[in-house]
């Protein structure tokens, strides 16, 4: 009688299937009308760990480094010299092609003052491959330098603690 | 060159000659999960040889390994299988580990497989919802899509990306679980398992799909071994063998959870369906996992000191990972430098296509689909 | 219409002189030009639409909602787009039946609506052979597709032609068997003369006449859709397998026209399957003025026949695609076996069951029907239930 069971089964299963579809039209849908329709934007609604497209903080960048070693493509470029006569950390170079940047956020973890970091901003289309290269040193800067006790400068204090902040609380897990 | 190549002329009755058809199925292809091409014999509808053609997806990721270093390439194990980037990342960590003796604490072992099995059904979303697409029912994967998209949104807050996670580390897990995420991740599971039900309710039992895929592709337990069928595909062959399971590591002794096999429920073990099936299961089975580690996270830190030179003495290591698409091998010869002198990753869904071929024989093309389909191949897996 | 023409080619008429014959033929003419215009391409325009929301509430999306209001002119800017486009033909295609094949898709749909009956008064020809005239006229498609498949030179759309050949050609078979037990029943070819033979209730219905007629109407549903290459029977299409079957290498207003057909079909079906089992355009009577008649039979007919489109979208959005050769076990061993037991049954049915107790049968069937309904209303409860929906995921609103 497999004859009769497996038309039984068609009509049994197919209405069943028919209920389940049928009660999403009771359902919210869950698309987000990204861009236009949304209520806030959505770069707001990303979570704080979200890793978009990088920034530096060059108030607070001390020229360690340690961002373009730890870097697996080489994305980022910076060029620091010692000043001869000043003796300061010069930045005359900092580069960052977002184009290669594939967003791995192994940059950031070393960064001693959090100057380097991801924003949740994610809208990186362009038309042009050199604007994606992201250049943040226009004229040579002197490279920040970390003060024994708590900062006091009140332009660059603020940029500090929000960079501490970021590592606290992206790198949690505790660096070398 | 010739694939497989031989012509064949039938002779019917009645003088008329037919030839074989030589279709190429992919790269560009709606159903070949990526760029998989298929060389594709058949007569009429049905197939006589379907000769899988890899390598399209060739990207030398294993020689990546040797340029960038251990930490550096840990971004690039989600790229060796993007659907499920967390067992590669865990992969990599633990042959690391391994190589250079670390012992990774407890807390971020538990956020290692929080997060895998997090992916886990999150790749497992992605095959059976891609199944009733290769089938023809649309609606399966866009709710397949939906649930994927709430582990998504977990797993960016936890380690912010959604699909190239780059979460772990050599010596642990590079974030602590955020605040308030235990929570949401447990009402996640509470939602998640009764939609498992609606699930088949919708596809897994309806009587087309059934017949579909019922007593397709059998593949005994003896074949399924010879040709190292390994994960949902071995195991739907009635194999009851998961790496978590059979050759723990990490804390996985420490929870308690099942290992579906194909029952051969509505057909024959090791058909179609039991690959489907098993799948399906292993969600709710994951389930499991994730809300006994939700429940006893411990306390403690999630990274132990790595240097951040990380030379890892002289010697090889070889460790097995269950992923989603089954036992990956990671193997990693340490020169003593900075650089690995060679890592080689073995991925099930490489020897998944090798069988192909074979089971393929006498099929109909629709079959190959559902072939395909059912074997979960990700394209980038294949070719690395 | 013959009134109409009467008064037309009459003394001061618009075609005064012009003999009967031709001016009638002319009217019958501009009156489906007129339909076609009017009333096939904006149904097929916006059932493409239509399709496209229910689809995308079905699988938790919203679906295309930016062209005019809620989307609804998304179908003229699909159809303009798809008009400006280039028109690609292969180098190795056979240019002539390339270039022919999706018109005569298009005539084989079209041609059926010279029959459709929209209301007692408004139909292009009432012939009396309409439901044999349909099946004929409909197997144009076969052609038009088979065509497409061979012409482009790609083996993706040979097999879908191929498939679609074997299919509607199988399917025709079924769907005839299941329209018959009809002309048992009313003794007659004519649509209009199965409308008339039907009354305004329910139970007045073919549907619910007998358990014969119920599964005919059934099989004939299955049969349509699979004529329409439809899900669960899109195999000539078969995104996933055949790339896009037979209309893999058309562009432009050709790959348009085949869309045109598949939607417009749709209509079709309802509208055939609203005639044979659910009363037409049957109405209370509740109104001499024959104008308001047309209207309000009309828009019942119209409302039965866009249900049975909705049917079919849901259907689609529901159940997964058969293989070829399931197509073919499910036609042969299961639809046209059933359908001659129903033909049997039906000729049985009529000479057996005395005329009291087929009203019982009516209204008893009519209750089953009712009770099968509310049924699937408490699954779909169930469903909701289990999912542990909060308050913020119910959504009653069609609108988003």
């Amino acid at each position: 009688m497999g004859y009769f069971r497996n038309i039984k089964e068609t009509v049994a299963t197919i209405f069943e299937g028919m209920s389940v579809t049928f009660s999403h039209f009771m359902r919210r849908p869950y698309t987000v009308q990204y861009p236009d329709r949304v209520p806030i934007r959505i770069q707001d609604t990303l979570p704080f760990r979200y890793r978009g497209i990088l920034e530096v903080d060059l108030e607070i960048c001390t020229g360690c480094l340690a961002c373009e070693r730890a870097c697996p493509i080489d994305c980022i470029v910076i060029d620091a010299v010692k000043d001869k006569d000043t003796r300061q950390m010069m930045l005359n170079r900092f580069d960052i092609d977002i184009a290669k940047c594939m967003y791995c956020g192994l940059c950031s973890e070393p960064c001693p003052t959090g100057s380097i970091h991801h924003t949740s901003e994610f809208e990186g289309a362009d038309y042009s491959l050199e604007s994606m290269l992201r250049r943040f040193v226009k004229t040579p800067v002197v490279a920040y330098k970390p003060k024994k006790g708590p900062e006091t400068d009140p332009e660059i204090a603020p940029i500090l603690d929000r960079g501490m902040a970021y590592l606290t609380d992206f790198a949690a897990g505790g660096e070398e | 060159m010739s694939l497989g190549g031989y012509d064949v002329e039938v002779q019917r009755p009645g003088g008329l000659a037919t030839e074989e058809m030589t279709l190429n199925m992919g790269p560009q292809h709606p159903s070949t999960h990526g760029v998989l091409r298929f060389i594709v014999k058949a007569d009429g509808e049905v197939m006589r040889e379907a000769i899988p053609d890899v390598g399209y997806l060739h990207r030398s990721i294993e020689k990546i390994a040797e340029k960038v270093g251990y930490h550096g390439f840990m971004p690039y194990t989600d790229r060796v299988d993007y659907v499920t980037a967390m067992p590669c990342n865990q992969g990599w960590g633990m042959v690391c580990e391994k190589l250079a003796g670390i012992e990774v604490p407890r807390r971020a072992e538990y956020c290692r497989v929080i997060a895998v099995e997090l992916n886990r059904i999150c790749s497992h979303l992605l095959s059976v919802g891609s199944m009733g697409m290769d089938i023809g029912a649309y609606t399966p994967f866009t709710h397949a899509l939906r649930e994927r998209e709430y582990i998504n949104d977990l797993l960016e807050e936890l380690c912010g990306a959604r699909l190239t996670f780059n979460y772990m580390r050599i010596g642990g897990v590079a974030w602590d679980l955020p605040p308030d995420w235990v929570p949401k991740a447990v009402a996640f599971l509470d939602r998640f398992e009764p939609l498992i039900d609606e699930y088949n309710a919708l596809i897994s039992y309806n009587k087309i799909y059934v017949e579909r895929l019922a007593n397709v592709a059998i593949i005994t337990a003896e074949e399924a071994i010879d040709y190292n069928l390994v994960g949902p595909n071995l195991r739907g062959s009635g194999v009851k063998f998961d790496v978590r399971k059979d050759l723990p590591y990490s804390v996985y002794p420490e929870f308690e959870f099942d290992v579906p096999v194909g029952t051969g429920e509505v057909g024959t073990v090791g058909d179609c369906f039991d690959r489907y099936m098993v799948r399906i299961r292993e969600m709710k089975e994951s389930c499991r996992i994730l809300r006994q580690a939700l429940a006893g996270v411990p306390e403690g830190s999630v990274l132990t000191k790595v240097p951040r030179k990380f030379k890892p003495p002289v010697g090889d290591a070889y460790i097995r990972v269950e992923s989603a698409r089954g036992d990956m091998g990671w193997y990693c010869v340490s020169d003593g430098s900075e650089y690995p002198y060679r890592v080689k990753i073995r991925t099930g869904s490489f020897t998944a296509t090798s069988i192909i071929d074979k089971v393929s024989r006498g099929l109909m093309i629709a079959d190959l689909i559902a072939v395909v389909a059912s074997f979960d191949l990700v394209a980038p897996e294949i070719d690395r | 219409m013959k009134q109409l023409v009467l008064q037309l080619t009459g003394e001061g008429g618009l075609l005064a002189g012009v003999p009967y014959p031709l001016a009638a033929a002319l009217a019958m003419l501009v009156f489906g030009a007129i339909v076609v215009f009017v009333f096939v391409l904006p149904v097929a325009g916006v059932t493409s639409w239509l399709e496209r929301r229910v689809w995308a509430r079905i699988q938790s999306r919203v679906g295309p909602n930016r062209v005019g209001p809620q989307g609804f002119l998304q179908w003229l800017a699909d159809g303009i787009k798809n008009m400006l486009k280039e028109d690609i033909i292969p180098t190795a295609a056979d240019r002539i039946l390339f270039s022919i094949a999706p018109y005569l898709v298009v005539i084989g749909f079209v041609a059926t609506f010279a029959v459709i009956p929209f209301s007692s008064a408004l139909v292009i020809a009432d012939l009396n052979i309409g439901i044999l005239y349909i099946t004929a006229v409909t197997g144009l498609v076969v052609v038009g597709v088979l065509m497409a498949g061979w012409a482009s030179n790609n083996k993706w759309s040979l097999l879908g032609g191929i498939r679609s050949a074997a299919q509607i050609v199988s399917y025709e078979i079924p769907a005839a068997l299941s329209i018959f037990p009809i002309v048992l029943l009313t003794g007659t070819l004519s649509m209009q003369g199965i409308i008339q033979a039907q009354g305004w209730a329910p139970w007045n219905w073919f549907l619910f006449h007998s358990p014969f007629t119920f599964t005919a109407f059934f099989i004939f549903f299955v049969a349509a859709l699979a004529e329409g290459n439809r899900t669960p029977f899109d195999l000539p299409e078969a995104e996933s397998e055949l790339v896009a079957g037979f209309c893999t290498e058309y562009s432009g207003m050709r790959y348009l026209l085949f869309f045109l057909a598949e939607w417009g079909n749709l209509y079709v079906i309802g509208a055939i399957v609203t005639t044979l089992f659910l009363g037409g355009w049957q109405v209370p009577h509740v109104t001499d003025n024959p104008f308001v008649l047309a209207v309000l039979q009309f828009g019942v007919f119209f409302v039965k026949s866009y249900f049975w489109v909705f049917i079919a979208m849901w259907v689609r959005a529901t159940l997964p695609r058969v293989r070829v050769d399931q197509l073919m076990s499910l036609c042969w061993l299961y639809m046209v076996p059933i359908a001659i037991v129903n033909l049997v049954g039906t000729a049985i049915w009529m000479t057996v069951v005395p005329a009291g107790l087929d009203r019982v049968v009516q209204i008893a069937m009519t209750l089953a029907g009712a009770a099968v309904i509310v049924g699937f209303f408490g699954r779909v409860r169930f469903h909701l239930r289990r999912a542990k929906l909060r308050d913020i995921d119910y959504y009653y609103n069609p609108i988003i």
